[in-house]
């Protein structure tokens, strides 16, 4: 298919569709209300259905029973939406059923601001509920990336019967760039048949029951244990990263994931032009983290540098992934204030001047 | 499981599955699980088509006990659950349940808005006047006055009638049956079933162990059969049934017919499907899954 000019949430909802996704519940909020209003023109073209619910706890308790009758099935809100969306998540873990969820996070605590930030990074990677268990997160940088990711997420929820989160901000959402679907794309994992779902059957075969509720101890453990795997096999298989400008020697090693990356690189041109030796890693999962691939990239720098929207989230995975190897600062903006090329510059130049305080968390 | 395809039919005791009841003896919820055995036999209701959903509470285990496929759900959430799975499977019979907790009070919004949108599915309440799970509270049927657990000093909020909340807010078929009435509830539970729309079931199902043995008693006495005269299409006669001081109508109150969510739906699925070739998602996700 050829390149075609999309915002980045009519290329999310367009992704979903293309990746099969026949159902869509959701709830208005900003900024993300392009995405569901994409999917209630579209889903109906192609079958499917669109369904604006009383609020975020019904739209993910529909995608909850929805999922469970193995449809590819998605929601998407913002950062306060997300909040009450964590009861289901809790259970879809619990249950083992496969959903998209995509937050376009906007700043907060509270109501907040409804610009861009990362303040929901804590959220996102440690679970988003209640009892032990992990989301799978995608963060893109780009539209065509997050096109692609949330085909991925499809593929990665039915194969790991788990949900998958796609972690954007308003940029992604509101952004213009060309994009590509291809038409003959085929799901990046073996998938099984799902045999668990509620399909209806001609009896040919018992029922299925959809539970999250396990009273016996040692059959919880069990349980548990049993989700504790998927994690490990999601972090054995599905990490991912990307590297910039690290092909060359660097003093500097910037880490930053989403639209801040995407604003890095335009600082790191800048000061590889300038001659200043920087490059960046990029972790496009959050979960599972790509903590060996910071590690290497850091230990070819003499120090590293964590850029991000929040007072300090993804700086405790990258801390975990060093372990003291380097020293670690830190640069960031919140409340909905955007991290410019210059100011990362500036720091970068600061840094390598000796200047910058070494970021410590006590 | 005992119920065979074909022209067979389904005797009640082929609903029941390998689970037994961990209600209190005596519990009303066994007479509505009876009913819901008898009804399905009677519309022969097939297993393998049909989805019963529930939140949490001691009524919500029902879907445990029959032997279709299940949810076991969220606090609250059966009609949320219950809207996922009939927008994704309008072919399916979907069935929720649940307390007068779960439904009334976490998730009363839920039942306003899937009444409002004439959701095809029927929801049977079992309303037992208490939290029976969590062990004797306060629900929003309590009636004033009454000393709970969480009422020391007597409940201090009025009651809500499910009827007429359920009418007011949409539902097209509301009806109010009684545990100890088995006939009546059965065949309450299969007009319920029957139904095109949101039905709305509320069964005065007693909690023996928190609303003490006189419930059951005190129910049958103010319990009062609609009059066969009474006009159901008409929502201010219908209105008229709602809980009066002293009197609780059982039979159904109230019935309308028209387009169901799902008719709606399909029909703008129709419309915005006219004369494009593009492939449909179920045909996308065919090529994705061997069986499915
Ligand atoms: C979010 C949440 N809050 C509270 C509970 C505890 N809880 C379980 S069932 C229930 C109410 C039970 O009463 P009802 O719905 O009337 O059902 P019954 O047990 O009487 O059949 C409560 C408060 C829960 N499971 N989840
Ligand atoms: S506590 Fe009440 S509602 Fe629960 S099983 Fe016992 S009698 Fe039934």
């Amino acid at each position: 298919m050829a390149k075609k000019l999309m915002k980045g949430s009519e290329a999310i909802g367009e992704a979903a569709v293309q990746a099969g996704c026949r159902l869509f519940f959701g709830y208005p909020i900003t900024p993300q209300n392009e995405i569901p209003e994409y999917m209630s023109l579209r889903l109906p073209q192609v079958g499917g259905c669109f369904v604006q619910a009383e609020s975020e706890v019904a739209a993910s308790n529909m995608l909850y029973g929805a999922a469970g009758t193995g449809e590819r099935v998605m929601t998407s809100s913002s950062s306060p939406g997300i909040s009450l969306m964590s009861e289901a998540a809790s259970y879809l873990a619990g249950a083992e059923l496969p959903v998209v969820i995509v937050n376009i996070v906007r700043a907060g605590p509270g109501l907040g601001g409804i610009l861009p930030s990362q303040g929901d990074y804590f959220q996102a990677t440690r679970g988003m509920g209640h009892g032990d268990f992990r989301l799978l997160v995608l963060a893109p940088w780009s539209v065509q990336e997050a096109a692609d990711l949330v085909q991925d997420a499809f593929d990665l929820a039915d194969f790991y019967r788990n949900p998958v989160m796609v972690l954007g901000d308003g940029l992604i959402g509101q952004m213009m760039e060309p994009v590509e679907f291809s038409s003959d794309r085929q799901p990046i994992k073996e998938l099984q048949p799902k045999t668990w779902a509620a399909t209806g059957c001609p009896g040919d075969r018992p029922t299925n029951i959809i539970n999250s509720l396990f009273l016996d101890p040692e059959e919880l453990e069990r349980h548990n244990w049993k989700l504790k795997a998927k994690y490990d096999a999601m972090t054995r298989d599905e990490i991912r990263s990307a590297s910039y400008a690290a092909d060359d020697d660097y003093d500097v090693l910037i880490v930053a994931y989403g639209t801040v990356a995407r604003v890095c690189s335009t600082a790191i041109d800048e000061l590889r032009e300038r001659g200043v030796r920087v490059a960046m890693v990029r972790p496009i999962t959050l979960f599972p983290y790509p903590y060996q691939a910071i590690r290497d990239a850091a230990l070819r720098a003499s120090s590293v540098l964590v850029v991000e929207l929040s007072t300090g989230q993804m700086i405790e995975d990258v801390r975990l992934a060093l372990e003291g190897a380097r020293p670690i600062h830190f640069h960031s903006r919140v409340g909905g204030m955007l991290v410019t090329p210059d100011e990362v510059i500036e720091k970068v130049e600061c840094i390598l001047a000796g200047g910058a305080a070494e970021v410590s968390h006590g | 499981m005992s119920a065979t395809v074909g022209n067979v039919k389904f005797k009640p005791g082929d609903y029941k599955s390998t689970l037994n009841p961990v209600w209190c003896p005596g519990c009303g919820d066994f007479g509505v699980l009876n009913a819901l055995y008898r009804a399905m036999s009677q519309l022969e209701i097939e297993p393998w088509n049909t989805v019963i959903l529930s939140g949490i509470g001691c009524s919500s285990r029902l879907p445990g006990y029959v032997n279709t496929y299940g949810f076991n759900g969220v606090h609250g959430r059966a009609l949320t659950l219950a809207t996922g799975v009939k927008v994704a499977r309008p072919e399916l019979t979907v069935i929720a349940v649940g307390g007068d907790g779960d439904g009334l009070a976490i998730g009363g919004n839920h039942l306003i808005h899937t009444a409002r949108r004439n959701l095809d599915v029927t929801y049977i309440l079992m309303d037992n006047e208490i939290y029976g799970l969590t062990k004797g509270q306060v629900a929003p049927t309590t009636p004033t006055g009454d000393k709970t657990k969480s009422t020391f000093w007597g409940n201090p909020e009025p009651a809500v009638d499910p009827c007429e909340l359920a009418i007011s807010t949409g539902a097209t078929w509301v009806g109010r049956g009684f545990s100890g009435d088995v006939k009546l509830t059965t065949q309450l539970i299969a007009d319920a079933i029957s139904h095109n729309g949101f039905s709305f079931l509320n069964v005065m199902s007693p909690c023996v162990t928190w609303r003490g043995d006189d419930q059951f008693k005190a129910l049958k006495e103010i319990l009062a059969y609609v009059p066969e005269d009474h006009d159901r299409s008409d929502r201010r006669e219908a209105m008229k049934y709602t809980r009066e001081k002293g009197v609780l109508t059982t039979g159904v109150l109230y019935e309308v017919k028209g387009p169901s969510f799902n008719d709606r739906l399909e029909e703008m699925k129709q419309q915005a499907m006219a004369g494009r070739s593009e492939p449909t998602t179920r045909e996308i996700l065919a090529t994705f899954f061997p069986k499915f």
